[in-house]
């Protein structure tokens, strides 16, 4: 039988591709076209980038060591990982945070161009959501710890899990393009 | 005098098929074409609306005969309850795809012909869209005017469009498609009348408060007629002698009218509304707003917001007297 | 799961006591703190009637205006905000909301469930639904209504051009409704899948469920497209972004191609429940089942995946290149097969049958009729070149409303005289009823018909006013009366329906001797929904029970 909760997860992982797609498509789309001012290149500071985003990455590999251990009933093991997951996380939020305020201070701002409008914008939709994934995180940490997680209710957990999965991999889709995109 | 019922019929029928035939050459401009291009975009059009035409006859001749025969009558029995019919469902897919691939063929025939190409020569004239008026440049002679162009008969002219704002959309039935004018990407558009005459035109696409009020009009005139009134739009006007009228150059120039407009001959030399060198032998105002001739003229600058309610030409409260004194100007400027 | 069967059908009888009707128990705030599916598609329904009230009033308007030329009854700013008002509103808070009613309404019960999947996050959906529409409305007070368009093109409708905040009420408004609408596609979404009872194979769907299925495909990607754009026009307007601004290097046209990549599949989102009802009605009126269950079925299917693939051929006036128009022309023709195959296969159900021409089998058989000919003026501006002459005049105003009026307004009106009885447990009149069908369908066509001939003539849509041309004056006028004569016929449904309410006809489980489960419960259905829920060995239960000797006649059909 399917799982109401993991099928409803897909669904809307597969609505927030749609409207991440469509961001994407303008910061590609103007991307391609001559500007003024500052753009990704000369603006975005990719090894420091690098490092955070591999945090990001990773935290999908530590959510995916604390739902096994949820399966095989190991809840110690599974706030350790979570807590591992949420603190990556909250490191890249940092990162991005420090971005930003770097970028303000050579003046490039939302306001300022193209490239500040689609960048902003797309990678503030993709913070805003790592953001309501840490939330998530932290709700499920908080029940695990509660005990009012076990086996049974690992779906919901795993829905959660689907979720954090999928801002990565938007961030693997964002990373390539924008950061590494501005290599080429 | 009795009239046969017969004949009576007759002659409304007669009546009435002569009302259709009048009304089709009056007054459906997309049926009544005068370009090669509107041409074969109305005989395209005919021929679809005949083939839907026949589609739509067939599904409601099927369904109102099975209105007819299959309403339930007292007594009978239960019908056979079939559920379906694989070779109809490959009739009824079969057919349309056929006759939309016929349709499409003449579809792409008909966007040539009726949209040709542009090539690499250069446009004849520029025609920018602003809210709520138009600006056209003959860009070989140089002459500037608003709201109307002036087309030799039977030549074909390429027109640049533009937009200074927000998108409008160029349109004269009689001539053919329709095209937007888009502000940071260029359109062009072929342009040609067989035929003398003036043919309305209008914005076809939503630009906000006067909309409605951004018609304009195509005059089409014999070669001579044009390269006459070429000639004499590149007139630059004369400073008047009457009194009056020279009052109202010295309004005109102090006021802020120039640093809106465009007037030959005065320091007005701007594009934020519509050039006034020959304003006088225009024949609307304001976008098809209002005729022109000196009331109206008087009126729109007395309180613009009357003729055409929210448009950017601001009112100056000007006292009738500054109003005639203007209105003698402009009307000097032929 | 033996325990579980026997607390259902004890919760189910005592649910008989407390049925859910128009007139609750509870009172006004049982009403509000429902979760039941019931419960809350009456509520979308309601509310959608409330906006095609406001909806109406704004196009009454708007048509006194345009009855005579160079008219000064309303400002061009009020004109433009109520055809903007009026476009948003049907198409937001009228086709949707009232399609989603029938949809959580019925879907649960056609499929033998108890409820949708996530009750409470149904209740959500509405609430952000209704909540929307009110923000929308709250404009009005609040510096006055947007008036950019139903599709607000840029840069139009960015803040150099659209000061009002209006405009980004408008915004809001639609992100708002647009969240509960992508909440509610995957209730429905998951409730099919995982909800269906005993022997309700997706095989044996009731083809309105199927449609409603594929429906909340569409809207799963088609409303996060425009709410993309939406926050992207908002960050515009408020951050001073420049995403659709031509004068900092912004694109105008990029809006228009984020809009309709949402807005095709959306017109669409607003026909295939209506599609779906009719699927419903005409095999029941007809006695017999639907002719060709799975091209149906099938034609929905690919509906939906064509028509992501559309959108441009509403900019064909943009002047794309010609291989750009092309493609889009293919594809938009495309849409008419399995359009056609709907059609047809209707209209042979009908063949061979027993027609019962109650009012709802008036409204769905003159769907077929309105909807045909919305659908082959569509098909004409496939046709780019006659697009070109005759886009955005009021033959495409005349199109939209063949389809929308003639297609979704019609079929629910289809679908209110049909399911009222299960929805209040009594019938509407009949002979009000047929009043209401024929002052309708006059009033349709004399509103809309004659606006192809004003769109050939060269009026432009979204025209205050206009000059008095030959004939322009006359054809207006007879359009403004058809929209009058179209109140009356909505006057007279309000009479039916609140007259019925009171006093009409009790209706009984199954007053139409229909076969979907919906019927094979009380009217209305008690809080549990269903007491016992029939075998279900075919595609029409309660028929195999009344007429086991009449099985479909392309064998039983068994998946
Ligand atoms: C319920 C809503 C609905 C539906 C179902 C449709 C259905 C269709 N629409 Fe329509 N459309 C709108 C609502 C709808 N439309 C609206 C609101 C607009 C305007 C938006 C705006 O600008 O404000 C619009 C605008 C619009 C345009 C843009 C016009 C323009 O802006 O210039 C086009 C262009 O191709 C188009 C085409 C079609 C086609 C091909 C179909 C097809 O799906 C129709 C298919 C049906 C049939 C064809 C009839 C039955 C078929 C047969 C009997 C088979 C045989 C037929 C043939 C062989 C032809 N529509
Ligand atoms: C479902 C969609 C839908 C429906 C049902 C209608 C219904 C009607 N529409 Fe609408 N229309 C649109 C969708 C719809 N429209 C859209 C999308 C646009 C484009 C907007 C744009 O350009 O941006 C448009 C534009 C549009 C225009 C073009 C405006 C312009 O371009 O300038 C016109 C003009 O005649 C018009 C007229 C009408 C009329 C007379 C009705 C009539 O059928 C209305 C009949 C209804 C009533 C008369 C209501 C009466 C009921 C009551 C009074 C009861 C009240 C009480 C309660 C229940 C609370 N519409
Ligand atoms: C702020 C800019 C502005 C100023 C200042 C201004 N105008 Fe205008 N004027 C416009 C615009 C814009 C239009 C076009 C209005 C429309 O049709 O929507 C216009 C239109 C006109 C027209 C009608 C032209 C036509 O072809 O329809 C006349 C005449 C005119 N202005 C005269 C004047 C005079 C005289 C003055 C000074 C007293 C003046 N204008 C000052 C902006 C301005
Ligand atoms: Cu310009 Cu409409
Ligand atoms: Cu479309």
């Amino acid at each position: 039988m399917y799982s109401k909760a993991k099928l409803a997860m897909a669904l809307f992982i597969a609505s927030e591709a749609s409207f991440f797609a469509l961001l994407i498509v303008a910061y590609v789309f103007y991307h391609g076209q001559p500007q003024n001012g500052p753009n990704a290149a000369d603006s975005l500071d990719i090894p420091t980038t690098t490092f955070y985003s591999l945090c990001l990455f990773s935290s999908s590999a530590t959510l995916w060591l604390s739902e096994r251990n949820l399966r095989r009933g190991q809840y110690d093991r599974v706030i350790a990982w979570l807590v591992a997951t949420i603190g990556l996380g909250a490191i890249f939020l940092y990162g991005q945070g420090r971005e930003y305020l770097r970028l303000f201070h050579n003046d490039v701002t939302i306001s300022r161009n193209l490239f500040g409008t689609t960048f902003f914008t797309l990678t503030g939709f993709h913070g805003l959501h790592v953001l309501v994934g840490l939330c998530a995180l932290a709700v499920v940490a908080g029940l695990v710890l509660r005990g009012l997680v076990r086996e049974r209710q690992a779906e919901a957990v795993e829905a959660v899990g689907m979720y954090w999965h999928f801002v990565d991999a938007v961030w693997v889709v964002i990373f390539g393009i924008v950061y590494l995109g501005s290599l080429v | 005098m009795t009239t046969h019922p017969t004949r009576t019929a007759l002659r409304l029928l007669f009546d009435f098929v002569g009302a259709i035939e009048v009304f089709n050459l009056s007054s459906i401009d997309t049926l009544n074409p005068v370009s090669p291009q509107a041409a074969a975009i109305t005989r395209l059009f005919l021929g679809v609306l005949v083939i839907l035409a026949v589609i739509f006859v067939l599904v409601s001749g099927l369904v109102v005969y099975a209105i007819v025969r299959y309403r339930e009558r007292p007594g009978s029995s239960m019908p056979r309850q079939l559920a379906g019919s694989r070779k109809l469902e490959f009739l009824w897919t079969a057919v349309p795809i056929g006759l939309l691939a016929t349709v499409f063929v003449f579809t792409a025939k008909t966007m040539r012909a009726a949209n040709p190409k542009k090539g690499t020569r250069p446009a004849d004239l520029l025609v920018v869209g602003h809210q709520w008026w138009w600006e056209v440049k003959y860009l070989k002679s140089g002459v500037i005017t608003a709201n109307e162009i002036h087309l030799p008969v039977g030549k074909a002219v390429l027109i640049q469009l533009e937009a200074a704002d927000v998108i409008h959309d160029f349109w004269v039935p009689q001539l053919g498609r329709k095209i937007d004018a888009i502000p940071g990407h260029t359109n062009y558009l072929w342009l040609r009348a067989d035929r003398p005459g003036v043919y309305s035109g209008i914005c076809a696409e939503f630009c906000g408060t006067e909309h409605a009020w951004m018609r304009f009009e195509v005059v089409v005139q014999s070669p001579e007629e044009f390269t006459a009134w070429e000639q004499a739009q590149l007139k630059i006007p004369q400073p008047p002698s009457e009194p009056e009228a020279l009052a109202g150059m010295k309004l005109f120039n102090e006021l802020t009218c120039v640093n809106c407009h465009r007037l030959a001959g005065t320091r007005a030399n701007q594009t934020a509304g519509p050039d006034l060198t020959h304003l006088a032998q225009r024949r609307m105002l304001a976008g098809g707003a209002a005729v022109n001739n000196p009331q109206t003229l008087a009126e729109w600058l007395k309180d613009p917001d009357r003729i055409k309610p929210g448009s950017n030409m601001p009112n100056f409260h000007l006292s009738d007297a500054q109003v005639r004194a203007l209105v003698a100007y402009l009307e000097t400027t032929k | 799961m033996k325990g579980h069967e026997f607390t259902e059908g004890i919760a189910g009888l005592v649910g008989e006591r407390e049925r859910v009707g128009w007139f609750s128990h509870e009172g006004l705030l049982g009403w509000v703190a429902s979760v039941d599916h019931k419960q809350v598609g009456l509520m979308y329904i309601v509310a959608a009637f409330v906006f095609f009230g406001l909806g109406g009033i704004e196009a009454l308007l708007m048509r006194i205006q345009l009855a005579v030329p160079n008219n000064h009854f309303l400002s061009p700013e009020t004109f433009n905000a109520l055809f903007t008002m009026h476009g948003t509103t049907m198409i937001f808070f009228v086709a949707m909301p009232l399609l989603t009613g029938f949809t959580v309404y019925l879907v649960p019960l056609m499929i033998g469930a108890r409820d949708v999947a996530f009750p409470r996050l149904n209740a959500m959906s509405f609430w952000l639904t209704l909540f929307a529409g009110l923000m929308l409305y709250f404009s009005f007070f609040a510096g006055g209504a947007p008036s950019a368009g139903w599709f607000s093109y840029t840069p139009l409708s960015e803040a150099a051009f659209s000061l009002r905040s209006g405009q980004d009420y408008w915004i809001l408004s639609l992100i708002v409704a647009g969240i509960g609408t992508v909440a509610g596609a995957i209730n429905i979404i998951v409730t099919v899948v995982t909800l269906r009872a005993e022997g309700m194979t997706m095989k044996r769907l009731p083809l309105f469920v199927w449609m409603n299925f594929v429906n909340a495909f569409l809207m799963l990607f088609a409303l996060p497209v425009l709410n993309a754009a939406l926050v992207m026009l908002l960050i515009d307007r408020q951050l001073h972004a420049h995403f659709f601004t031509p004068a900092s290097g912004g694109s105008a046209l990029l809006w228009q191609h984020y809009f309709w990549a949402f807005g095709h599949p959306e017109v669409y989102i607003v026909i295939l429940p209506a599609f779906g009802m009719i699927s419903e009605i005409i095999p029941v009126f007809s006695r017999k089942p639907i002719f060709g269950y799975e091209f149906v079925a099938a034609s929905t299917v690919a509906i939906a995946f064509l028509s992501f693939t559309v959108w441009a051929h509403h900019m064909f006036a943009v002047g794309l290149g010609h291989i750009a128009n092309l493609f889009f022309a293919v594809a938009s023709m495309s849409i008419a097969v399995p359009t056609g195959v709907k059609i047809f296969n209707w209209t042979a159900t009908m063949y061979g049958g027993q027609l019962r021409f109650t009012t709802a089998m008036k409204f769905a058989v003159a769907f077929i009729v309105m909807f045909t000919i919305g659908g082959l003026s569509g098909v004409s501006f496939a046709v780019v070149p006659i697009d070109w002459q005759l886009t955005d005049t009021y033959y495409l105003v005349a199109h939209m409303h063949y389809v929308l009026f003639g297609g979704t307004v019609l079929a629910s009106f289809a679908g209110i005289y049909y399911w009222f009885p299960k929805f209040s447990g009594r019938l509407l009149s009949e002979r009000l009823g047929s009043w209401h069908f024929w002052l309708t369908f006059v009033g349709l066509n004399l509103t809309f018909f004659i606006q192809h001939i004003l769109g050939m003539m060269g009026m432009p849509r979204r025209v205050f006013t206009y000059p008095a041309l030959p004939y322009w004056a006359a054809f207006n006028m007879l359009s403004t009366i058809g929209a009058f004569v179209l109140l009356i016929a909505m006057l007279v449904f309000l009479y039916n329906v609140v007259m019925s309410l009171r006093y009409g006809e009790t209706a009984g489980d199954n007053p139409w001797d229909a076969w979907t489960l919906e019927w094979a419960t009380t009217s209305p259905p008690p809080v549990e929904n269903f007491v016992r829920i029939p075998p279900i060995h075919g595609r029409r239960p309660l028929w195999d029970l009344a007429h086991p000797e009449l099985a479909d006649e392309l064998g039983k059909v068994d998946a």
